[in-house]
């Protein structure tokens, strides 16, 4: 359980697929523009990465070596384009809005990279607490984002037509915060604050 | 020769298990997709459109004819607009321009005059909070309203942009022209002789 627990953590904070492992940069910076975008973005990529790692894990001792790839991209891509048919079917507004991205989930490294670096080593449950804890680490920073560009660079942010937050009206938003530059900007300082915090908590460790 | 086997029944069962899956998947959500997107573009007719009653899709000549005319703007379907009586009062018509992001579908709506009625966007790739500006601000699309019957091009070339969203609002009346030219070229024909 406790090791359950590690490898869970793990993707949230210390091998955080974002912040710190920096893969799978390209979707993240594309539509995090939106809160509501990126909430249904991370989500697909929390049912993916979670449903990709339990059947390579279950399967790993039959899957040769030699193929595994193949059957990897293969079982990714099933898992995607049910999410894709799904958001089609259920959700037409957020599928409008995310597009391409959605099925370009296949070809995320972040996916490939866990089930080559984790699942196919390791038990089922933990690739479960792998594929949990990386998905939601990768859900926490893209919504984080999101917020923060959706705030500055639109000054309301929009949910289900509905304004939670709005910034006073004498507020003109730049354009630049929704643009690829602007998105780099502000992922860096996200960066920047999130490895100040790791390194403040590591000093209040050594303290104790 | 063995191992090579393995590997070869590994790759084909994963397929069959994967496209057996996808199948199921896509039977499902199948009615519900072709239900969704026929209700946005039945949405966008009666947008532009209010008086009409009822819409029929054109003959296929008619629309190989318009898309023809269209060119780049990619006229993908045109229906016609019926009043309660059945009479025909202008043609709802589906074009696209390309934005920023890709293409920009519209749906608009011409009175048999070939004035337009009104200008929605169905779908489109636009940066959101930029390129988008080209449907969250109403004046943009309400000005195609303006323009004279059987508008042409310089007309279309006329009217305003939006500032930061020059591509995107090229895209939009890219996609006006293409309907001016269907108008111009197949639909003026088909008012007069009808009437």
């Amino acid at each position: 359980m406790a090791e359950w627990l590690r490898t869970f953590r793990q993707g949230i904070a210390i091998e955080n697929p974002l912040t710190v492992l920096m893969i799978g940069l390209c979707a993240t910076l594309a539509v995090s523009t939106l809160v509501q975008g990126a909430l249904f973005m991370g989500l697909a990529v929390v049912f993916v990465l979670t449903m990709s790692n339990i059947i390579i894990a279950v399967f790993r001792s039959v899957i040769p070596h030699e193929v595994r790839i193949p059957v990897f991209i293969v079982v990714i891509a099933s898992f995607v384009t049910i999410v894709d048919l799904t958001m089609h079917a259920f959700l037409p507004e957020i599928y409008q809005f995310l597009g391409i991205w959605i099925p370009l989930i296949v070809v995320n490294c972040l996916i490939l990279g866990r089930a080559e670096a984790f699942a196919y080593h390791n038990r089922v449950s933990l690739a479960i607490a792998d594929g949990l804890g990386m998905g939601i680490g990768y859900w926490l920073v893209i919504v984080a984002l999101a917020m923060i560009r959706e705030l500055l660079g639109t000054g309301r942010i929009v949910m289900f037509e509905r304004t939670l937050i709005a910034l006073p009206a004498g507020y003109a938003p730049p354009g630049l915060v929704l643009l690829f530059p602007g998105a780099f900007i502000i992922f860096g300082l996200m960066i920047a604050a999130s490895r100040w915090l790791g390194e403040r908590t590591e000093r209040r460790k050594e303290r104790c | 020769m063995a191992k090579s086997l393995r590997l070869v029944i590994a790759v084909v069962v994963t397929c069959v298990v994967a496209a057996t899956g996808l199948a199921l998947a896509y039977g499902a959500t199948k009615d519900r997709i072709a239900d969704q997107e026929r209700r946005a573009e039945q949405e966008s007719l009666a947008a532009v459109l209010p008086e009409a009653d009822s819409f029929e899709p054109v003959a296929e000549d008619v629309l190989a004819a318009a898309q023809d005319a269209a060119g780049d703007a990619d006229c993908s379907a045109i229906y016609e607009a019926l009043d309660s009586s059945g009479a025909l009062i202008g043609w709802g018509l589906r074009v696209s321009g390309r934005g920023y992001g890709g293409p920009i579908n519209v749906v608009l709506g011409l009175d048999s005059t070939g004035k337009v009625t009104g200008v929605t966007i169905l779908s489109m790739s636009e940066t959101p909070g930029l390129g988008t500006k080209v449907q969250s601000e109403p004046w943009f699309l309400e000005q195609f309203t303006e323009l004279p019957a059987a508008f042409a091009t310089e007309d279309v070339r006329a009217l305003d942009s939006i500032s930061g969203s020059t591509k995107s609002s090229r895209g939009v009346r890219a996609a006006v022209e293409g309907a001016g030219r269907v108008y111009a070229e197949v639909l003026q024909a088909r008012a007069g002789g009808e009437q």
